[in-house]
């Protein structure tokens, strides 16, 4: 399997990518979910590797696909699409998982979110974002969208990785 | 620091020999007087040498006192000594900020985030020993070897705590000093009060120390006011008859002071054989390497392509490779297990305040202290235990007088048993008290909706009631047990640490905890197989046989319990594709393998696909995000780069059972 571990947290460059932070432009990850594209700040993305072989773990929630072995590390993996409500399609060669590191009280841990593809980092200046308010999205629960941006002509959804990635409804009982 | 490290030496070794004086000495050319010019003069110049002038001075005077001793010379010796150490101490902190503010430092709390680090390790040492000593000196408070060792921890942490600019510690620790050298002159006897408020002021210390560590910039720390405690000493020092005369020397006790000095330094001597201090974390990482190492070295050794070539001596090194990276192994594990020593010493002294507390009579056995056991089991044994501990002084204990009238003694016994059996570690929490009344559980179980109104469980499953949540029997709730932090989060707790948790009583006698624990948590000998095209991994020391399952011998009882017929017992078939939720490419079992394990006492057979292999896994956990999962203890990085799980069958298991209730 693909692994191509582009270690997106150096790529920061100097740029303060505090989350909230309306300084200058931080630099974000575009990944996409069909035909929406969606953006997370890069601080938050450690790798990106090619989809590979997850162990299914018993009695999670069905978007929960499993763990894998991450260079010794157990890392659980989250299928973004079953995450959001989005039905979920079939992994092609473009499939990745995104490690992120998610901002958790008092913990500290990886996790691992399968998108369908990832294309570039930009950097999104503030002035960019617009609040979800004016902008319906009816697919995505408002809470995980953090704003969009209009970057070149074409929308980008920043999503709220730490609010997606909090543990509500996590072990499903069979 | 060694010029200062030796003045402070010599200041010490002055004290110690005065310590031992007695008046007939005090004429010059004795030997002991000799001893203690000859210190005076080794400190004079060193005290010059540090800028130290009032010292030097004070140690010139005393020296010049010595030659020519004038009357009443013990007193003065003892004042001029206690002025000497005094001025030390003042003028070594004032040097040593000096040296900070030249060195461009502010001569406020300490810069040295590393160096606090160090007094907040030393500091609890002390502490833990302090207590330790506490206790003993409580138990025989006409030994007086104990003092010694606790007045010694004091100065240390007095003296640390002047390094460190924190004054209002330092003096705190002085005055405890102060009493306690009291005490080892024989002014004032070790009174259970007394004992209490230096227990209380080695608290006081052990709550700064918590603040210092929690906030190590220094700058925002906000200490306690010791007010009170200050207050308390003071008290302690003022005997109730105001005759009592305090003798400068401890004049009878001389023999008895030298021999236990050089006893507790002995003993000090012992341990201090080569240790070092490492973060644990670097430890935790180290195994965790080592494990690795042990996986990848496999993964070569086993690699086809190097078995085809068949080169012998490839064959040999990887062989030499292999052996050394198991004995590496078996020494990473060892750094992981340390005695369950200091655990059951913390036990000791929350004993013996909830005994206080409690207004009864018991005392507290400790057995097997040597055991040992993964660092982290047990330091996160101390809650468990503490719980259970509280549980038979609060409610299990009687009172001194309810327990005469039925012939026990009116001293109640808790025992923490540890011990080794078969791989693992034992550990029993008992009493000799009331025991558990079933009457009265089966009664709450119903009430809170537990049980059904007519259920009949049998006996021994009573008990095993108190551990369900929202459970609890005490009729008040005691300030010492506090609401109802219940079995059912002792029971968690102990699950956490892979452990189980048996529970014996009987009325009038007593109950006992039995608390089992793997050796250790990092690795377990794994039976791999495979279930739906998945492969788990099932901890070996479960599984009894393995075996195809032979013609007709899978019925189907009462309801749909499904049973195998194995050597002519009836045992349960546990399918486990349906615990996993799983769909496998045959449900019929006479295709699959039948491993027949034990669990809890009982026995069932498990239907698995396919039987892979015995190995031995690293666990690693499943992490935050997932936590502890029902049926899997953890994963394991297999030899092909994969994922296992390892499942945990008494935990499947216990989720099946209350689900068959419905």
């Amino acid at each position: 399997m693909n692994n191509m571990n582009t270690q997106n947290s150096d790529a920061r460059g100097g740029v303060p990518s505090v989350p909230g932070a309306a300084k200058g432009p931080s630099k974000h990850l575009i990944f996409s979910l069909g035909k929406e594209e969606f953006a997370v700040p890069v601080a938050k993305v450690k790798e990106i590797i090619g989809m590979l072989e997850v162990t299914p773990v018993p009695h999670t929630a069905e978007y929960v696909r499993g763990v894998i072995n991450l260079r010794g590390k157990v890392v659980p993996v989250i299928d973004l699409r079953l995450k959001l409500g989005v039905p979920s399609v079939e992994y092609d060669e473009r499939t990745c998982i995104v490690v992120v590191q998610p901002e958790m009280a008092k913990s500290v841990f990886l996790i691992g979110v399968i998108v369908d593809g990832v294309s570039e980092v930009m950097p999104v200046q503030s002035s960019d974002i617009e609040k979800t308010e004016s902008f319906s999205h009816g697919l995505i629960s408002s809470g995980y969208v953090q704003g969009v941006a209009k970057i070149r002509g074409k929308v980008k959804i920043l999503l709220d990785l730490d609010c997606v990635l909090s543990q509500t409804d996590l072990q499903q009982l069979m | 620091m060694s010029v200062e490290a030796d003045l402070l030496t010599w200041i010490d070794s002055l004290i110690v020999e005065t310590l031992a004086f007695s008046p007939e000495e005090g004429l010059p050319g004795g030997a002991r007087m000799a001893a203690l010019a000859e210190l005076c003069a080794k400190i004079s110049p060193a005290a010059i040498d540090l800028e130290m002038m009032e010292t030097a001075a004070c140690a010139a005077a005393l020296g010049r006192q010595i030659q020519t001793p004038g009357p009443n010379f013990s007193a003065v010796l003892e004042e001029q000594i206690e002025r000497l150490q005094t001025l030390a101490d003042t003028e070594l902190s004032a040097r040593l900020s000096r040296q900070r503010v030249a060195a461009g430092g502010s001569a406020e709390l300490y810069q040295d985030l590393s160096m606090i680090g160090d007094f907040i390790g030393e500091a609890r040492e002390h502490l833990e020993m302090i207590e330790k000593e506490l206790l003993l000196l409580e138990q025989a408070p006409q030994n007086p070897e104990p003092i010694h060792a606790i007045f010694r921890s004091f100065h240390t942490i007095k003296g640390l705590a002047g390094i460190f600019n924190l004054g209002s510690t330092r003096d705190l620790a002085h005055e405890v000093e102060t009493l306690l050298d009291l005490v080892r002159n024989g002014a004032l006897p070790a009174t259970p009060s007394l004992v209490d408020v230096v227990l209380a002021c080695a608290d006081r210390l052990g709550v700064i120390v918590d603040c210092l560590d929690e906030d190590r910039s220094g700058v925002s720390v906000v200490l306690p006011d010791n007010g009170e405690l200050l207050e308390r000493l003071r008290n302690e020092m003022m005997p109730p008859d105001e005759d009592v005369v305090v003798s400068v020397v401890a004049g009878s006790g001389g023999g008895t002071v030298e021999v236990a000095e050089v006893a507790t330094s002995k003993r000090r001597g012992e341990s201090a054989n080569a240790h070092v201090k490492v973060e644990t974390s670097k430890l935790d990482y180290l195994v965790d390497m080592v494990g690795e190492l042990v996986i990848a070295q496999s993964l070569v050794q086993q690699d086809p392509s190097v078995i085809q070539l068949g080169e012998p001596r490839l064959g040999r090194n990887l062989s030499q490779l292999g052996r050394i990276t198991t004995d590496l192994q078996k020494i990473a594990m060892s750094l992981r297990v340390v005695p369950i020593r200091q655990t059951f010493q913390r036990m000791q002294r929350a004993f013996r305040d909830l005994v206080k507390k409690s207004g009864k009579l018991a005392e507290l056995e400790l057995v097997g202290e040597d055991s040992e056991l993964d660092r982290s089991i047990v330091e996160q044994l101390a809650d468990p235990l503490m719980h259970m501990i509280r549980n038979s002084v609060d409610h299990g204990l009687e009172a001194p007088g309810e327990r005469e009238k039925t012939g026990k003694s009116g001293t109640g016994k808790v025992r923490l048993v540890a011990s080794h059996q078969s791989g693992n570690v034992l550990i029993e929490v008992s009493d000799d008290g009331r025991g558990l009344n079933r009457a009265k559980i089966l009664k709450k179980a119903i009430e809170r909706g537990l049980l059904a109104e007519d259920a009949n469980p049998p006996v021994d499953k009573i008990l095993e009631l108190i551990f369900e949540p929202g459970f609890s029997t005490a009729d008040q709730i005691s300030d010492v047990s506090g609401r109802g932090v219940g079995m059912d989060v002792v029971k968690q707790q102990i699950q956490k640490l892979r452990g189980r948790i048996e529970i014996r009583s009987e009325p009038g006698v007593g109950t006992t905890f039995l608390l089992r624990f793997p050796l250790t948590l990092a690795i377990i000998d794994g039976l791999s197989v495979k279930v739906a095209g998945q492969r788990y991994i099932l901890p070996l020391h479960c599984v009894h046989e393995i075996f195809r399952p032979v013609a007709d011998s899978i019925y189907r009882v009462s309801g749909n319990q499904e049973v195998v017929l194995v050597r002519e017992r009836v045992v349960p078939l546990l399918r486990l594709y349906q615990m996993l939720g799983r769909t496998p490419a045959s449900t019929d079992p006479y295709d699959g393998i039948l491993i027949a394990a034990e669990m809890e006492g009982r026995r069932y057979c498990l239907l698995v696909d396919e039987l892979l292999g015995k190995q031995e896994v690293v666990i690693k956990s499943l992490g935050e995000y997932l936590g502890t999962m029902p049926g899997v203890s953890g994963a394991a990085i297999m030899g092909d780069g994969c994922v296992g799980l390892i499942l945990d069958l008494e935990g499947m298991l216990s989720r099946e059972s209350f689900n068959a209730a419905a």
